[in-house]
């Protein structure tokens, strides 16, 4: 049995947790070549807030760059397989896997 | 086509596509109200279009495609369509001011008014594009268009004093009229910076195959072609502040534009006139048209062309027709094309940064531009530019509109 | 490993003939009980542009191209194995000329009535 969901529905979309608090918004997502088919394999994860989304843009420009305006904008990558896309439009983490995002996140500094 | 050629080539386009009814008419007005003062909005405005015309060959020649395609695949249909809808507007308007220009060059030579030559104009743009091969018509105008050599040689004429021109390069305040002053200024730089002008040379760019050899021809190109440009705008304004400044003629009535090669050439100098507007102002619109369908095509997925029949490339022929049909009509009309030409210069300013700041991302951008992006002066130059253009005419503009 | 947003999402559209066909609107991504999920396919065309830039968008072009042949054709699919190269641009084996219909319609009605075209 299988769905089909599209990534442009997906990209922007805010994630959270099953409890419902927001963790990051998806920026992208990635797939693999294997056989004869691709797999999807990881979803890219930005930070939320206003400040991050105008300087995803600003991030790209050295100038800005070398103020100091790039520094509140990261990414971090998670399975694709640790989130649960029942309703597409509200994506969230299965059971426990946010908790192991959340870890991972603090371990790395971030 | 050997290097040489393609350089040379690519300057007399590039001055061809500098002088136009928006840098003749903001020049001649500049020098007839300000003398030389306002020199130095030319060369500002040089200074950043020649980075972005650099930039918009250097990013079709190393990442393969042209800004708008890029603006697409890099920022999303969202912004794309706010740049497409900002651009469709302001070049609509330009679009209209140069049929103006032709047709108000038309009317100097036959006395029959502009309005009537509207259509005429307008129907001889799109028939170049309709039936033509866009690469020799360009280069055809283009070579036409050095009869404008007529405005150095009248200003060389004029011995204007060199130290005068020299201080116009200073940025000084004005002694009266400030708000007209800034007004004409922020007109300056919209006409000088058209955005147009990088678009269609990013899609040229693209149609030749440029690769990373042509990085140096583009520099070059870009530098002297623009430079050129600048010089001769500067003549404009010379030749007005020496003309038409001292016999007190403030260019709001069209006709007193076409003295301003008499004085220095006699009844040559109003033929020539008439023609650089006439050809100038045809080499825009071809431009601007095709610039605008390109935008169209380039985003959306469509085929598209420089010699691409009408029949294989239907919805971007009839944007360009569209274009055209609605700039005509809005002379048809009777908008007086010089207000609709210094009005929609001033617009341009107050977009720059809509314009050029997406396209500053993508020239920092290693997937586009590899190891070859921007060095931080011209990402500055432009950003500065850009915004000290559009904080400026945001006030200017409703001042002069509610002042004039 | 691509990253479908970046390098595929709005990428052009090149069919085997070297011509232009839009560009990657939309992808599909299979999601399978118990099996990883894959790229489905690719989808261009429709009214799935208007529709991502705004819900409000995409009804108003609707309506507005209401009772014209191409506005009731649905996204073209492309399945993914028909996808062979991924690059500055996104080469397909298709043929463009099946595929656009908006091209199609203003070519015969607008285009070929003009003279001289």
């Amino acid at each position: 049995m299988s769905r089909e969901i599209y990534l442009e529905d997906l990209l922007g979309r805010v994630v959270r947790t099953a409890a419902g608090r927001p963790v990051g918004r998806i920026e992208d997502v990635r797939a693999e070549p294997d056989g004869d088919e691709y797999l999807v394999r990881e979803v890219v994860l930005s930070d939320l807030g206003i400040r991050a989304r105008l300087f995803s843009m600003a991030a790209q420009l050295p100038t800005l760059k070398a103020i100091g305006l790039a520094r509140r904008y990261r990414t971090r990558i998670i399975p694709w397989e640790w989130l649960d896309f029942s309703d597409p439009s509200r994506p969230q983490f299965r059971e426990g896997q946010a908790r192991e995002e959340r870890e991972r996140g603090e371990q790395a500094g971030g | 086509m050997s290097k040489l050629l393609k350089i040379a080539l690519g300057i007399f386009t590039s001055i061809g596509g500098f002088l136009e009814v928006g840098a003749i008419a903001t020049a001649a007005e500049a020098g007839a109200s300000f003398r030389f003062q306002l020199i130095w909005a030319v060369v500002l405005g040089t200074i950043c279009v020649i980075f972005l015309v650099e930039m918009s060959g250097r990013l079709a020649a190393l990442s393969h495609h042209t800004i708008k395609d890029a603006m697409r695949e890099r920022f999303g249909p969202r912004v794309f369509m706010l740049t497409l809808v900002s651009d469709v507007l302001v070049n609509v308007l330009v679009l209209a001011a140069e049929i103006g220009g032709m047709s108000l060059a038309l009317q100097l030579v036959t006395g029959i008014g502009f309005r009537w030559w509207a259509l005429p104009t307008g129907i001889l743009t799109w028939l170049l594009l309709w039936k033509g091969s866009f690469g020799l018509i360009e280069n055809g105008v283009s070579l036409l268009g050095m009869v404008a050599l007529a405005f150095l040689v009248g200003a060389w004429k004029l011995h204007p004093d060199v130290h005068e021109v020299l201080a116009g390069l200073a940025l000084t305040l004005p002694a009266e009229r400030p708000v007209h002053y800034w007004f004409t200024a922020v007109s300056i730089l919209g006409a000088v910076i058209s955005p147009y002008l990088f678009y269609f040379y990013s899609s040229g760019a693209i149609e030749d195959h440029w690769g990373v050899d042509e990085i140096g021809v583009n520099r070059a190109v870009a530098t002297v072609g623009m430079s050129f440009g600048c010089v001769l705008c500067i003549a404009v304004m010379i030749v007005a502040a020496l003309v038409l400044q001292p016999a007190g003629i403030q260019p709001d009535r069209f006709e007193q534009l076409g003295l301003l090669l008499t004085g220095p050439l006699g009844r040559w100098g109003f033929y020539l006139f008439s023609a650089t507007l006439l050809v100038s102002c045809l080499g825009a619109a071809l431009e601007l048209s095709l610039a605008t369908a390109y935008s169209f095509a380039q985003g959306l997925g469509w085929n598209w062309g420089e010699s691409v029949h009408p029949r294989d490339a239907a919805r971007f022929s009839l944007t360009y027709t569209i274009m055209i049909a609605v700039a005509t009509l809005l002379i048809v009309l009777g908008l007086d094309p010089l207000k609709l030409t210094l009005f929609s210069m001033a617009l341009t300013s107050l977009t720059l940064p809509v314009v050029t700041f997406p396209f500053l991302v993508l020239m920092n951008d290693r997937d586009y531009c590899g190891e070859l992006g921007n060095h931080w002066i011209g990402n500055t130059a432009v950003i500065v530019i850009s915004l000290l253009a559009s904080l400026i005419a945001l006030v200017a503009i409703p001042l002069q509109l509610m002042g004039g | 490993m691509i990253d479908l947003g970046r390098q595929v999402l709005d990428q052009q559209l090149v069919d085997r003939n070297d011509l232009n066909m839009g560009k990657v609107d939309g992808i599909a991504l299979e999601l399978r009980e118990g099996r990883p999920a894959r790229v489905a396919a690719i989808l261009t065309g429709g009214h799935l542009l208007s529709r991502r830039l705004h819900p409000r968008i995409e009804r108003w072009v609707r309506k507005l191209t209401r009772g014209l042949a191409p506005s009731r054709v649905q996204p073209l699919r492309i399945p993914w194995p028909q996808v062979k190269k991924i690059g500055i641009d996104v080469k397909v084996d298709f043929a463009a000329a099946d595929a656009m219909p908006w091209e199609h319609w203003v070519r015969d009605r607008i285009v070929r009535r003009i003279p001289g075209a």
